[in-house]
């Protein structure tokens, strides 16, 4: 007996010393996630169902049967598939221009392509009424009487807005292609028609369709734009705004947060479906794809990409201007006087954002890292779960999200209460509002170095720690520089997931855009986006230029 | 120093790769894992490397159950068919990753370091990083990386099969003189029957999660436990012996049934004129005829009951043997062996 007791008990230590690593990773990780994901989901289903005279439907009776409301579903979907559409095929060929042609300026409108995601997410709907509002640059330069406001103006800045977004997925999915496949289409004799229906296009399905439900869950949830440009339109989003902030009613707040949530969650789960498919469309052995010279479709392209770019570009110069005119659009003479932001607050948010921003990065990074680290080697019983928690996010709209924070942390008796109404509680909201991307790119980058480094250090007597340090981290540096820029630009740039959590000591420069734009002070709400859009820049150029010191090239930093 | 597998049992959902597998490897013995891919012949090296842990059975070194050591406290050195060489670290890094892991001290590192790359004669390369070495040289620092910790064993995992026909033949015999120097116990997986001839004191050959056989390659080749074995291990024909097919006579032992067919070497099959009569000689005519530089293969035509089978010569009558030449083939009793009975 002794002799089995002696040899079982260093078995058992060695077997717990084995799991302890596991439960460690997995509380870690999972706790926070818990806590700043689910907890604040419940919160606001709770309150949704919460009457008088206990838990019930009548919330949800009580606005679903109004016209009112079935007008402004009708109205959210109505903008969101046309906007969706609209973006996306144009982003379609103008992804296609950058990878699948020799179009002059290529890498020109690559850049400009981009330039709505250094600005904060209202930017296009304030552009559009410098242009073509009432007191617009059109109407009163050509005494025209074009009326902006309303539908087609939350199409047209939707568009702007979600178009970026839609061309990064597709650039991807366009840019790797199989030179064989064309070649032997091209030998059997198709045309280039035929063989875009049967090559190209098949390709990039999961693209495609990735793309759609993307932009689809980024305009259905905007509230900034339809807010500055929708005048009587109403949508889902500026209704929950409309409930909360105006009437301080949480409960239709929260109900309309709930239907919101559906179409949002839907379209999330089927892009992350779509989007594991892709990947298996290439093989090892393919060849890249070489693109010649053909002037009519290069011209062509140019000229579209152009024109995409000119109207992206429009918005923001014209933000531009307004920040630096004496008072829109009666004295248009240049002043610096909306730089001095003699307003309520000051410059403050603006510092706020960049702090926000700044612990965000931080944060994120740390928070996605090991989220991916622990799901990706520490595989356990809960890893689905972490997953699950991880990407669903993914699924919720920033203001649902906010709302859930607001009704689940604003209460003395949660430990939580200690950082509420701080920078930190936004930095965290935007920590987790943008989890599921973060964490993806992190875990795409670990996956990469993963397996049979692990092994090769693990057979060389390396510790899971001295693994960790030495090999892992060090190979996914780059992905994370990456992903702090991903975090900095979306906090930079972000109002929906704050907008419920800002308080006059905490407000956000993207608020407060919001605030000025809707109280008229044109300029200065021109002046703040400007400042947004130069730190954004700015950041990205300070970052790029580190880490060209450092010889590291390659490094994606605008996702 | 020995290793001793016993009744290992691994399971992939419904696939088991290993199916109680026992064996015994001696100290400095070159023991290679052959077999088809999926034959569990790399499972059996992760479990023994313990990046693989065994459903059942026990893995024993020197009597030691080695079941709740993991991988890291093993000190076996592995070598993986990638090379997985840190992409980050110079060459004398990724050697100096054992023993910094085992925070030995900087002087004796740096010369074992170099002491290691003197072995694989890449002093020169000491801070490349792996993305400026060849393949050979990557294999070469991956294995000097593997017994930099001065391991107990050494393993291999298709280490040459990522590298071209001229590199891995010199390769072969690199590691082979390496460790018949060093003396060290080192397990070989492959799939290349060539591979494990020309490196192996032993070679274990296995199939779907069994081991089929063990033996020196000579044993295999001319004794093979099974067809499988026998068709696995150089070149075989198999000749049905059913309905019409030519008459054989084998030498069977008293009370065995009929064979059903029987496999015979191509080296073993003997050529004459036309015309010439004997005890299993068969009329056939020229196929096809393959020059192979030190020898000419055959492939021989022998009617609608056999396939066509293929004889190696290295006479010069085969030289002069041209498509559609009829020739007669002496298919020698003591070379055919019975693969199957009827």
């Amino acid at each position: 007996m002794a002799v089995i007791a002696e040899d079982r008990a260093p078995r058992a230590r060695l077997r717990a010393n084995r799991h302890a690593p596991v439960l460690i990773g997995t509380l870690l990780v999972g706790v926070p996630l818990v806590v700043f994901v689910l907890w604040p989901l419940a919160a606001i289903l709770l309150r949704s169902f919460a009457t008088p005279e206990g838990l019930g439907l009548d919330n949800y009776l009580s606005v679903m049967g109004t016209p009112r409301f079935r007008r402004i579903l009708w109205n959210s979907l109505d903008v969101t598939l046309v906007s969706t559409v609209i973006a996306v095929g144009a982003a379609y060929v103008f992804a296609y221009g950058v990878q699948r042609s020799l179009m002059p300026g290529k890498a020109l409108y690559r850049f400009l392509v981009l330039v709505p995601l250094f600005a904060p997410s209202l930017v296009q709907a304030q552009g559009l009424v410098l242009l073509f509002g009432r007191n617009g640059l059109i109407n009163r330069s050509f005494g025209t009487s074009i009326d902006i406001y309303g539908y087609w103006g939350i199409v047209l800045a939707m568009v702007l807005y979600v178009l970026p977004y839609a061309f990064l997925i597709l650039s991807t999915a366009l840019a790797v292609a199989d030179q064989r496949l064309y070649e032997s289409a091209r030998m059997l004799g198709a045309g280039p028609w035929r063989i875009f229906r049967t090559i190209t296009l098949p390709a990039t399905r999961y693209g495609l369709a990735a793309a759609i439900f993307v932009c689809f869950t980024l305009v259905i949830t905007d509230f900034g734009n339809p807010m500055v440009i929708g005048a009587n339109y109403n949508v889902l989003a500026t209704e929950i705004y409309n409930q909360v902030i105006g009437q301080a009613n949480f409960e239709r707040g929260t109900v309309i947060g709930m239907v919101l949530l559906v179409p949002a969650a839907i379209a999330a789960i089927w892009e992350k479906y779509l989007s594991r498919r892709q990947y298996a469309l290439i093989s090892d052995q393919s060849k890249p794809l070489e693109i010649r010279r053909h002037p009519v479709r290069d011209w062509a392209f140019s000229a579209f990409c152009g024109f995409v770019c000119l109207a992206i570009l429009a918005v923001v110069a014209v933000v531009v201007y307004a920040s630096f005119v004496h008072l829109w659009p009666y004295r248009m003479t240049f002043s610096l006087r909306h730089y001095r932001f003699d307003v309520q607050n000051g410059i403050q948010p603006l510092w706020n954002s960049i702090y926000i921003s700044l612990m965000a990065a931080a944060v994120g990074v740390v928070v996605v890292t090991a989220a991916s680290y622990v799901i990706e080697k520490l595989k356990s019983p809960a890893t689905r779960w972490l997953y699950f928690l991880s990407i669903l996010p993914a699924a919720v709209p920033g203001m649902v999200l906010g709302l859930g924070y607001v009704l689940a942390f604003n209460n003395p008796a949660n430990p939580i209460y200690m950082i509420y109404g701080t920078l930190l509680i936004i930095a965290l909201a935007n920590v987790y509002y943008y989890h599921a991307q973060g964490f993806l790119i992190a875990s795409t980058s670990l996956k990469q170095v993963s397996g049979s480094f692990d092994e090769a250090s693990a057979s060389l007597g390396g510790s899971r720690m001295q693994t960790l340090w030495k090999v892992t981290l060090p190979l996914i540096a780059p992905t994370l520089v990456g992903v702090a820029v991903f975090f900095f630009m979306r906090s930079m740039v972000t109002l929906s997931a704050v907008i419920f959590l800002i308080t006059p000591q905490t407000q956000v420069a993207a608020v407060s855009v919001l605030l000025l734009e809707d109280r008229g002070a044109t300029n200065q709400a021109a002046a703040f986006s400007v400042c947004i859009m130069a730190t954004v820049l700015g950041v990205l150029l300070v970052v790029r230029g580190a880490l060209w010191a450092l010889g590291w090239k390659d490094v994606r930093l605008i996702r | 120093m020995s290793l001793r597998i016993s009744d290992v049992t691994k399971r992939f959902g419904p696939l088991t790769a290993l199916d109680k597998v026992s064996l015994e490897i001696g100290r400095g013995e070159f023991v290679c894992f052959l077999g088809p891919s999926g034959c569990g012949k790399t499972t059996l090296l992760r479990v023994i490397a313990g990046l693989e842990e065994a459903d059942s059975g026990r893995v024993d070194l020197d009597g030691r159950d080695l079941i709740d050591l993991p991988a890291q406290a093993r000190n076996f050195g592995v070598v993986f068919q990638s090379y997985s060489l840190f992409p980050n670290m110079s060459a004398a890094r990724n050697i100096a990753y054992g023993l910094e892991c085992r925070r030995r001290p900087k002087a004796e590192i740096a010369a074992r370091v170099d002491e290691m790359l003197d072995l694989v004669g890449l002093r020169d390369h000491a801070n490349k990083l792996p993305a400026q070495l060849s393949g050979g040289q990557q294999q070469r620092i991956a294995l000097a990386r593997a017994l930099a910790p001065d391991p107990q064993m050494l393993l291999l995992d298709e280490p040459l099969s990522a590298l071209d026909a001229k590199v891995r033949e010199d390769l072969r015999l690199e590691i082979r003189a390496l460790q018949q120097r060093l003396g060290i116990t080192t397990i070989m997986v492959t799939h290349d029957q060539e591979e494990a001839l020309t490196m192996a004191d032993r070679i274990v050959v296995m199939r779907a999660g069994r081991i089929e056989q063990v033996g020196s390659g000579r044993d295999l080749y001319e004794r093979p436990a099974s067809r499988f074995v026998a068709e696995f291990i150089g070149r075989l024909n198999v000749l049905p012996l059913n309905g019409a097919a030519p008459n054989l006579t084998l030498p069977l032992p008293a009370g065995a049934g009929r064979p059903g067919a029987v496999g015979i070497r191509p080296e073993a099959v003997r050529l004459h004129a036309e015309g010439t009569q004997g005890a299993n000689h068969v009329p056939v005519q020229v196929a096809q005829v393959v020059f192979l530089g030190n020898l000419t293969q055959l492939v021989l035509d022998a009617g609608p009951d056999w396939p066509p089978f293929v004889a190696e010569t290295q006479g010069a009558g085969a030289r002069a043997a041209a498509p559609g030449a009829a020739l007669v083939a002496e298919l020698p009793a003591e070379a055919l062996q019975v693969l199957e009975w009827r």
